[in-house]
C-alpha cells in the first residue's frame, strides 16, 4: 500500500479553496440576507403594531363621538319631551281657565236668573198680599178703612221731629190727607181733632183719594210725609224680606 | 482480479506534481460548487426565490445543528462545518456519474478532510482558551490522563478517516462486485443505499467535526456522545 | 500460491464474518428499540427514524472497520511480496 502525499496535499488545498469560496460567496451572504430579513420582519411587525395602535385610537375616537352623539340625542329628546309637556300643561291651564270663566259666567247668569225669578216671585207675592189684603178689607165695614187709622196717623205726626211739626202747623194751608175713599164728615172731624192735639193748633184737612192705599191714611207735604196705610205696611214687609234674601 | 482500492495511479504530471483522479474530481467539485454559490448569491434578495429559500434553509439547519451541539453562536463555525458537509456530500454522490469514483473513496481525500478538522480543532481551541488553556484540557480530569487524552485525539482523527473511507469505498466496491456478477438493474438498490450512506456519512462527518471543535473550544461543556440527536440535515 | 496468501484469504473472510456478527446484533437491538419507541410515540417517528439512521451508520462503522482490515489483508498485505 502506498499513501500518496501529493494527492493528500492537493486535496487539502482543494478543500481549503472550497472553504474560502463558500464562506465568501455562500454562507456570509446567506447569513446577511437572513439577518436583513429578520430586521425587515421586525420592522414590519412594529409597523403593524403602530398601525393597530392608531386604528385602536381611531376606534376609540369614533366610540367617543358616538357616545357624544347619543348623549346629544338624548338631551334633545329630553328637551322636546319637556317642551311638549310644558305645552300640554299650558293647554290644560288655558282650558281650565276657560272652563273657569265659563263656569263663572254661568254662575253669574244663574244668579241673575235666580234674582229675576226671586223678583218675579216677590212681585207675585206682593200682588198676592195686596189682593189678600184688599179682599180682607172689602169684607170689613167701610169705616174700618179709615177710622182704625186715624189714631195711628195722629201718633205718627206726634212722633215727627219738632221742626217738621212746626212747619206743618205754620203753613196755614190745609193738610193734605190721602185716603182710599172719600172721607166722611165725621172722619174729617176726628182727624182735625186728633191733629190739633198733636200739632198744638187748629188745622184743616183736605181729603184726597188714592185707592192704591187699600186702607189707611197718609199725609204728604213738600217737607213731611207720614205713611200710615196698609200699602205702606206691605211695602215695608216686602223690603224687609228682600233685604233678608239678599 | 479487482483493482486494489488502496492503490492510486497518477493520470498525468504537472511538472513534478503527479495528478490523480480524486484530485481532478475534487477540483471539479470545488469549481462547480463555487460557481453555483457565486451565481446563487448574486441574486440574493429580501424576497427569496426557491433556490435562495433552499440555501437559507440549509444555512439555518447548519446553524441549528451547531447551536445544538456547542450552545454557542454558530457564526464563526458556520462556514467550516457547512463546507465540510457540502464537500463530503458532493464527493459521495459523484459515484452516480459513470466512470467516476468518489474522491472520498480514497484514503488521501479523507485524510485531508480529517487533517483540516484536526487543525481547526487545535487552532480554534487555542484561540478560545489560549495555548496554556488548550493544553490544560489534556490534563482533565487529572494529569494521569494526559497520555490517554493524546491517544484519544489521534485515534478519533483516524477513526474519522477510516469511517468515511470504509463506508464510501465499501459502497463502491460492492457495487463493482455486483456489477461484475449481474450487469443490469441489480446494482440499482445498492446504488440507492450508497446514496443514503453517503448523505448519512456526510452528516456524521460534519457533526463529529462540530463535536470535536466544540469540545476544544469548551463552550459546549465537554465532549458529547457521538450520536447527537436533533434535526439532521441529510438531503435525501 | 504460498501459505501466507492462503492464510491471508482465510483471515480476510474470518475478519468480515466475525466483524459482522457484533454490528448485526447491535443493529437488531437498535431497530427493535426504535420500533418500540415509535409504537409508543408515533408522533415522534420522524426524529426517531433520523436518529436511528445515524446510529445505524455509527454501528455499521465497526463492520466497515473489519472490511477495511480484510481489504488491507488482501490488497496491502505487507508480508506478500
Amino acid at each position: 500500500m502506498r499513501f500518496d502525499w501529493w494527492t493528500f496535499a492537493l486535496q487539502t488545498v482543494n478543500v481549503l479553496i472550497l472553504l474560502w469560496i463558500l464562506s465568501r460567496f455562500l454562507f456570509r451572504p446567506a447569513a446577511d440576507i437572513i439577518k436583513a430579513r429578520q430586521a425587515e420582519a421586525g420592522k414590519l411587525l412594529s409597523d403593524a403594531a403602530a398601525a393597530r395602535e392608531s386604528a385602536e385610537a381611531e376606534r376609540r375616537k369614533a366610540a367617543a363621538f358616538e357616545q357624544e352623539l347619543s348623549a346629544r340625542r338624548a338631551e334633545a329628546l329630553h328637551t322636546a319631551e319637556q317642551d311638549a309637556s310644558a305645552r300640554r300643561q299650558a293647554l290644560i291651564d288655558a282650558a281650565r281657565k276657560e272652563a273657569e270663566q265659563l263656569r263663572l259666567a254661568a254662575r253669574v247668569v244663574i244668579a241673575q236668573a235666580r234674582e229675576a225669578e226671586a223678583e218675579a216671585a216677590d212681585d207675585r207675592a206682593s200682588r198676592l198680599a195686596v189682593d189678600i189684603a184688599a179682599k180682607l178689607i172689602d169684607r170689613m165695614p167701610e169705616s174700618a178703612r179709615v177710622a182704625g187709622f186715624i189714631e195711628g196717623l195722629v201718633e205718627a205726626v206726634a212722633a215727627l221731629p219738632l221742626e217738621t211739626r212746626v212747619e206743618l202747623a205754620a203753613e196755614g194751608a190745609p193738610i193734605p190727607v190721602t185716603a182710599p175713599r172719600a172721607l166722611a164728615e165725621i172722619e174729617i172731624g176726628e182727624l182735625e181733632a186728633g191733629l190739633r192735639r198733636a200739632l198744638g193748633r187748629v188745622v184743616r184737612v183736605q181729603g184726597r183719594i188714592d185707592a192704591g192705599l187699600i186702607a189707611g191714611l197718609e199725609i204728604e207735604t213738600a217737607h213731611a210725609r207720614v205713611r200710615n196705610s196698609l200699602r205702606a205696611d206691605l211695602e215695608a214687609i216686602q223690603n224687609k224680606l228682600l233685604t233678608r234674601d239678599g | 482480479m479487482i483493482r486494489s482500492p488502496l492503490m492510486l495511479e497518477p493520470l498525468f504530471h504537472v511538472g513534478t506534481v503527479p495528478v490523480t483522479a480524486p484530485v481532478l474530481v475534487a477540483s471539479a467539485i470545488v469549481l462547480s460548487l463555487g460557481a453555483g454559490a457565486r451565481l446563487a448569491s448574486r441574486r440574493f434578495a429580501l424576497r427569496p426565490s426557491r433556490l435562495q429559500a433552499t440555501i437559507e434553509l440549509f444555512v439555518a439547519a447548519v446553524d441549528e445543528q451547531i447551536k445544538g451541539v456547542m450552545q454557542a453562536d454558530p457564526a464563526p463555525y458556520r462556514a467550516l462545518i457547512g463546507t465540510i458537509f457540502l464537500f463530503v456530500l458532493a464527493a459521495n454522490w459523484t459515484s452516480l456519474i459513470p466512470g467516476v469514483d468518489p474522491p472520498t473513496a480514497r484514503l488521501e481525500t479523507d485524510a485531508a478532510l480529517a487533517f483540516i478538522v484536526v487543525c481547526a480543532t487545535i487552532g480554534l481551541g487555542v484561540r478560545a482558551r489560549g495555548l496554556r488553556g488548550y493544553l490544560a484540557t489534556f490534563a482533565e480530569p487529572s494529569w494521569a490522563m494526559i497520555p490517554l487524552n493524546v491517544v484519544e485525539q489521534i485515534t478519533r482523527a483516524f477513526s474519522l478517516v477510516i469511517r468515511l473511507f470504509g463506508n464510501v469505498m465499501s459502497g463502491v466496491f460492492v457495487v463493482g462486485i455486483v456489477l461484475s456478477l449481474a450487469g443490469l438493474l441489480v446494482p440499482i438498490p445498492l446504488m440507492a443505499l450508497d446514496l443514503l450512506t453517503g448523505a448519512v456519512q456526510a452528516y456524521i462527518f460534519a457533526v463529529l467535526a462540530t463535536v470535536f471543535i466544540g469540545a476544544a473550544v469548551g463552550e459546549g461543556g465537554g465532549q458529547r456522545a457521538s450520536t447527537p440527536n436533533g434535526d439532521g440535515n441529510e438531503q435525501h | 500460491m504460498n501459505n501466507i496468501e492462503i492464510v491471508s484469504i482465510i483471515a480476510a473472510a474470518f475478519s468480515v464474518g466475525m466483524g459482522a456478527i457484533g454490528p448485526a446484533l447491535a443493529e437488531g437491538r437498535a431497530v427493535a428499540a426504535a420500533m418500540d419507541a415509535i409504537a409508543r410515540q408515533p408522533e415522534a417517528a420522524g426524529t426517531l427514524s433520523r436518529t436511528l439512521f445515524v446510529g445505524l451508520a455509527m454501528i455499521e462503522t465497526t463492520a466497515i472497520y473489519s472490511l477495511v482490515i480484510a481489504l488491507l489483508v488482501l490488497f496491502a498485505n505487507p508480508f506478500v511480496k
